[in-house]
């Protein structure tokens, strides 16, 4: 059965919707940052979710498009005048664009040679934003201006939260109206067996190409919300660590379950801040520890936390 | 107009380099063909490689010689530990509906950071190091070019290296039954092969051959635990070569060296460090079997 999903399964956003906007007053700054990290994360493992849990495609290119919106939607504004409420919603076009752009060659190689194209694309991006100083500042990075949306600035943490959440919610309601539609059992279809999706009449290669596109706007848009409460954009943002860091948030929540890569965003979103305050003096032990719950994840938890506490299938 | 000696002596380098490169891409393709593995780790068993050749140099007081295979043993160890330990574990484990290359990909990004994480607790490794060079003398002149006596001894280890692997792949029953086991797991178990050891031989095998690579990179590069990140050149040059076949990655990597230092001298320094990404993609954009491999031939259904 597909179609819409059921009600039930969008109230829980209007819970996030109620706690963006009773929060901000009541929480410190801190916790109000640590929340739009959270939510910006969500945003990008939703999207990257699309693309490995539910099409299988392993890419590794959605940190560029990332990249791509957060740039874009900074320069649609400072160059070029643009409102905020439009050049976020702009740069993640640029970013369905760019992805579209990527998919055409890279949906015909078979899986390990998608993985090294896409690294590789990740990589090329990242170069570009440091190369390209005349436009994104290079090493130096780019100042944020404060957004403004319809005459309510952002920029600070208590400001942007609502908003975060407000997106945060929109980007969860599309992703349940896309997993449960027709074309999210497509998706599923072609990550099970591309031959025998095409032998029930999908075309596989068009489905490939829209679902990357669809990933790479979702990656676009987090890099908007990066805009929102973030002051400062630099290369460094957009490496290899941050593509591990989504990768192993999805991986380890759960492929190809919403609960699951909430969960992922949640944990392992949080865990650079636990570390840091619970290991104070043994900061350089981090990267070990890291390594060491990758490898564990992946040894005993195959199907992620979700998968493993809930016993439930990936979804047909 | 560039000189042509110049050309010729950024050839002669981009020869040097491309040998360690293409050390560095037989480790990447070995795993591969034996157990389908992309290792996001190999270039951090490079760095452990060159550390390990350190301490056996400056405290053990090892000679030159002996540090080789000092390094190869202890990494031989760590990637056999790792397949065996970790990898078979991700295997067993296989989910339906789920790509198993996703897991062990991300297991070997877990062991590249529990490595980097490793090396960089020891407080020693805050400094930035180098080893000395493996031959001092007299730099040596062919024609125009000019080539330090290291240079020389480096691309002649590499060869050597090389030649071993062949010969071991070639002409004993254990090469020829890895061989066997990479190209077909499940015939090879019937005719009696020891399916899992070969897989941990060849891990092993390949963590060694990139130890090697990190003693002869440890004197001409900067040690830093953040040295792996060079293992792109190894997948550009690996991919050069098709991803699949030995010699095709040899030759990739020395391509790719020589293309680093032409691009470096016709065009501008920051494209030595694009050259890889571009040559990635325009190469499985256009010929995604590679310069050398033959057609794609789909494997296991």
């Amino acid at each position: 059965m597909y179609g819409s999903p059921s009600w039930q399964r969008l109230a829980p956003l209007l819970i996030l919707l109620a706690l963006g906007a009773v929060l901000p007053p009541l929480l410190p700054q801190y916790f109000l940052y640590l929340g739009n990290v959270l939510m910006m994360y969500a945003v990008l493992a939703l999207g990257l979710d699309l693309l490995l849990g539910w099409a299988g495609q392993f890419a590794f290119a959605h940190i560029a498009f990332f990249g791509v919106g957060a740039y874009a939607t900074v320069l649609l504004q400072t160059r070029l005048g643009i409102p905020f409420a439009a050049a976020m919603p702009l740069a993640a076009i640029l970013a369905a664009l760019i992805g579209m752009l990527i998919a055409l060659p890279a949906t015909r190689l078979r899986a390990v040679y998608l993985a090294l194209a896409t690294f590789a694309f990740a990589e090329g991006a990242q170069w570009v934003f440091n190369a390209w100083d005349r436009v994104t500042g290079g090493a130096d990075g780019l100042r944020i201006p404060a957004p403004n949306l319809f005459g309510y600035p952002l920029g600070t943490d208590p400001r942007a939260f609502p908003v975060m959440a407000v997106v945060l919610a929109l980007v969860i309601a599309g992703t349940l109206y896309l997993t449960s539609s027709k074309f999210g059992r497509s998706l599923c279809a072609i990550r099970d067996s591309e031959h025998a999706a095409a032998a029930s009449g999908i075309d596989v290669r068009k489905t490939k190409v829209i679902v990357f596109a669809i990933s790479a706007a979702y990656a676009g848009i987090a890099g908007g919300m990066f805009t929102m409460y973030q002051s400062f954009v630099n290369p460094e943002t957009f490496g290899f660590a941050q593509i591990v860091l989504v990768l192993s948030m999805i991986v380890v929540g759960g492929l190809g379950t919403l609960p699951g890569t909430l969960i992922g965003v949640v944990l392992l979103g949080l865990l650079p801040e636990v570390m840091r305050t619970a290991m104070r003096s043994l900061l350089v032990w981090q990267e070990l520890v890291y390594g060491v719950i990758l490898i564990l994840a992946m040894m005993y938890m195959p199907r992620g936390l979700w998968g493993t506490f809930f016993r439930r299938r990936v979804r047909p | 107009m560039v000189d042509f000696s110049l050309v010729l002596q950024a050839t002669a380098s981009g020869v040097v380099t491309g040998c360690v490169y293409a050390l560095i891409a037989l480790s990447l393709v070995i795993v591969y063909k034996s157990t389908d593995v992309i290792n996001f780790a190999g270039g951090e068993v490079v760095m452990v490689g060159g550390y390990l050749g350190m301490v056996g140099l400056l405290y053990l007081g090892l000679p030159y010689a002996l540090i080789f295979l000092f390094s190869a043993a202890l990494t031989f160890a760590l990637g056999a530990a790792f397949d065996r330990l970790v990898l078979n574990k991700v295997l067993g484990r296989a989910v339906p509906g789920q790509s198993i290359l996703v897991a062990m990909v991300i297991a070997t990004v877990g062991l590249s950071y529990a490595m980097k994480g490793s090396v960089r607790v020891f407080p020693y490794t805050e400094d930035v190091r180098r080893l000395p060079p493996l031959f001092t003398g007299e730099p040596i002149f062919i024609g125009s070019v000019v080539l330090q006596p290291q240079d020389l001894a480096i691309v002649g280890i590499a060869v050597l290296v090389m030649l071993a692997l062949w010969a071991f792949f070639a002409l004993t029953i254990t090469g020829k039954a890895l061989r066997a086991t990479s190209q077909n797991p499940r015939a090879a178990a019937l005719v009696g092969i020891p399916v899992r050891t070969m897989r941990m031989t060849m891990w092993g095998l390949a963590s060694a051959v990139s130890a090697v690579a990190g003693i002869l990179l440890a004197p001409k590069l900067l040690m830093t635990p953040d040295m792996g990140v060079i293992v792109i050149l190894a997948f550009a040059a690996a991919i050069i070569g098709g991803f699949a076949s030995l010699p095709g990655c040899i030759v990739g990597g020395i391509v790719l060296g020589v293309i680093q230092n032409l691009a470096g001298l016709f065009l501008t320094s920051s494209a030595i460090s694009v050259a890889p990404f571009l040559v990635i993609m325009l190469i499985l954009t256009l010929r995604p079997q590679g310069l050398f491999g033959g057609r794609v031939v789909a494997k296991k259904v």
